[in-house]
């Protein structure tokens, strides 16, 4: 009886045993120490923007908390910031890469070419070409962690940059940089980007909100990395799309000619300030003359005149989002880093204000523009 | 004794019965939309399911896709739940182990029946689906270049060879994604003399698998959840195939299956065996 009971035990302590090593292997993999290199923030940047030609295939798994009060009216954007979104990327430059946003039971396929984009999407058997444009909506491949981090350095001042030490992201050792934005508007507390050691590629973007807009440095705002990351160049034949021949395929809108054309039709030029909550206006190539943008790097401010019929959507829309702020300045609401504003001055028309900046700073340029001062 | 352990297992009517339960809900599907051609849309309901109206042959794929999450899962827990406990209940366990095989060789025969089940139930499920998804629908001649049948998800076209060379990776997939089930169903089979005990137990498992896998606040052992990579068969007719899920797939059913058989092994080696 003692030697069966010797056995039983014998052969539970072999169960416990193996249990125990397969329970650990996953924590053992993760608490593999990341080699940190000496390299200084200004030059990890300068390694980080020098990226974007190197080739390489992933998948990435991007988490956005922004819920954007434009659902009805722009869902796939919506979905993009706001959702879990696992992503396949083949990249052999900034005009040749493919990412497919992949689901359960369907994909999306992004595939850019010198000569435009193709969107595959599998579940509506619809292809999509789009030509280039300088102005577009947010579309998968901006979620990649190489292409967001590259964008988010791409303004920061080296005084706003510091090293935060190595980690590992997908297998790989990456060397963290962090953008804390010195404008007292901004409303992103700060940006980390992990960057391959060796590559200079961002692997992993963390950008988190100020507290006052909800931020919380345990739950980024927009959290974008790498889970796996292959860095031969993939073939070409792999971004290449040609439609099936029962696909609908169809031509995609330039979202930049269509605000042009809308702003010129509806738009009445007005005067804006050359700055605004402390920021500088700024030119960008393919925005419409009556919009008028401010700041630099994450920091940013968009006002845009609109006629009254837009105006009283935009403000059915805003004072139904359950955090909206309403005073004699206007209606304002933040999603996480992103603000939106409509003011209605008294004597003129409406203006939107959105941007990544502060309810406060929302406030301080609502209060600057023509019409509101008297 | 493991040839005994296979022939008693294809000779009970009840292995068969349960089989033909399990192809009546495809078939049922596939005989609704054949009447009413009342698709749902891509990207809702079971996968694949609103591709077969354009081509039959992907009907085996929805046939699967249709059984994988409830009765397939069911249905392998009921049969390896009763494995041991049904030999415990019906009073025969002592008899078999009166035999000079040993007990180690019986658990390893019983495991060699379940899996065979488990092997015959897709592949039957497949047929049938193949069938009737022939029968009632277009099937089309799927040439290189044209699409319909031939395009994968990522809308590139497939050869025939291919399509079927990935079905059949995908048929083997889901049988794998089942051998879980079983290992559940026999360990539980080991501490009980009660198959329905057995069969709810491993069911219980999966109920909750699933249940945590949409919970938010479970992600962190979301990767070790038994159901988490099922439907990873899917990513198999993406272009280039996506193989991360399908690896990891593969590589937790074979964790699950060695843990508990293991722990099968441990309690039943030297348990009381008393019915």
């Amino acid at each position: 009886m003692a030697a069966r009971g010797y056995g039983r035990a014998r052969r539970w302590s072999v169960v416990v045993a193996l249990v125990a090593v397969l329970a650990s292997l996953p924590a053992l993999v993760g608490a593999l120490p990341a080699d940190d290199a000496d390299v200084g923030a200004a030059e990890l940047r300068a390694a980080v923007l020098a990226s974007g030609g190197v080739g390489f295939s992933g998948y990435a798994v991007s988490a956005g908390g922004l819920a954007l009060p434009v659902g009805d009216q722009l869902p796939a954007v919506a979905d993009l910031l706001s959702d879990r979104s696992l992503l396949r990327v083949w990249w052999r430059g900034p005009d040749e890469h493919r990412v497919d946003v992949v689901s359960a039971a369907g994909e999306t396929g992004v595939h850019v070419d010198a000569g435009g984009t193709w969107t595959w999407e599998y579940e509506s058997a619809t292809a999509t070409r789009t030509a280039p444009a300088a102005l577009t909506l947010p579309a998968p491949p901006d979620l990649v962690p190489a292409s967001l981090g590259r964008r988010l350095l791409s303004e920061a001042a080296d005084d706003e940059l510091s090293r935060i030490g190595a980690r590992r992201v997908a297998g790989r050792d990456a060397l963290g940089l962090r953008l804390v934005p010195a404008a007292p508007a901004a409303s992103v507390a700060r940006v980390d980007v992990w960057a391959d050691a060796a590559t200079g590629l961002p692997l992993a973007v963390e950008v988190v909100a100020v507290e006052e807009v909800g931020g919380d440095a345990s739950l980024p705002a927009l959290d974008t990395r790498f889970l796996d990351l292959d860095l031969t160049v993939p073939p070409a034949g792999v971004i290449a799309f040609t439609p099936p021949a029962d696909a609908r395929v169809g031509t995609g809108e330039d979202p930049a000619g269509l605000l042009r054309e809308a702003a010129d039709r509806e738009l009445s030029p007005v005067r804006l300030p050359v700055e605004l909550a402390g920021l500088g206006r700024r030119d960008v190539a393919g925005a419409p003359a009556a919009v008028g943008l401010y700041g630099s790097g994450v920091t940013l401010l968009a006002v845009a005149p609109v006629p009254g019929r837009l105006a009283a959507g935009l403000r059915s829309t805003l004072t139904a989002a359950p955090d909206a702020v309403t005073d004699e300045l206007g209606t304002r609401v933040a999603a996480g880093p992103l603000g939106l504003m409509l003011v209605e001055p008294p004597r003129s028309g409406a203006y939107v204000l959105t941007g990544t900046v502060t309810l406060d700073a929302l406030a301080d340029a609502a209060a600057a523009l023509p019409g509101m001062t008297s | 004794m493991i040839g005994v352990e296979l022939s008693k297992m294809f000779r009970r009517p009840r292995t068969w019965a349960t089989i033909a339960v399990l192809n009546a809900l495809p078939v049922l599907v596939a005989v609704l939309l054949q009447l009413t051609d009342l698709a749902p849309r891509p990207g809702e309901g079971p996968p694949f399911l609103s591709a077969v109206l354009t081509n039959g042959q992907l009907f085996p794929l929805a046939a699967l896709a249709i059984v994988l999450p409830l009765f397939l899962p069911i249905a392998v827990a009921v049969v390896s739940g009763d494995a041991v406990a049904g030999e415990a209940q019906a009073g025969t366990l002592r008899y078999l182990l009166a035999r000079p095989a040993g007990r180690t060789r019986l658990l390893v025969a019983k495991l060699v029946a379940v899996l065979a089940f488990v092997l015959v139930t897709v592949v039957v499920v497949a047929v049938v689906g193949y069938l009737v998804g022939t029968l009632l629908f277009d099937a089309q001649p799927v040439t290189s270049g044209t699409s319909g049948a031939g395009t994968s998800m990522s809308g590139t076209p497939l050869t025939p060879e291919e399509l079927a060379r990935r079905t059949l990776l995908a048929i083997g997939y889901v049988a794998v994604s089942m051998l879980g089930v079983a290992a559940f169903g026999l360990f539980f089979s080991t501490l009980t003399d009660s198959p329905l005990a057995a069969a709810l137990g491993a069911l219980a498992v999966l109920v909750t698998s699933s249940l945590l896998f949409t919970l938010d606040a479970a992600s962190p052992i979301a990767p070790y959840l038994p159901t988490r990579y099922w439907l990873a068969f899917v990513d198999l007719f993406r272009d280039p195939v996506l193989w991360r899920d399908v690896v990891r797939g593969l590589a937790l059913q074979g964790v699950y299956v060695g843990v508990l058989l293991t722990a099968a092994w441990a309690n039943f080696a030297t348990k009381d065996v008393t019915s």
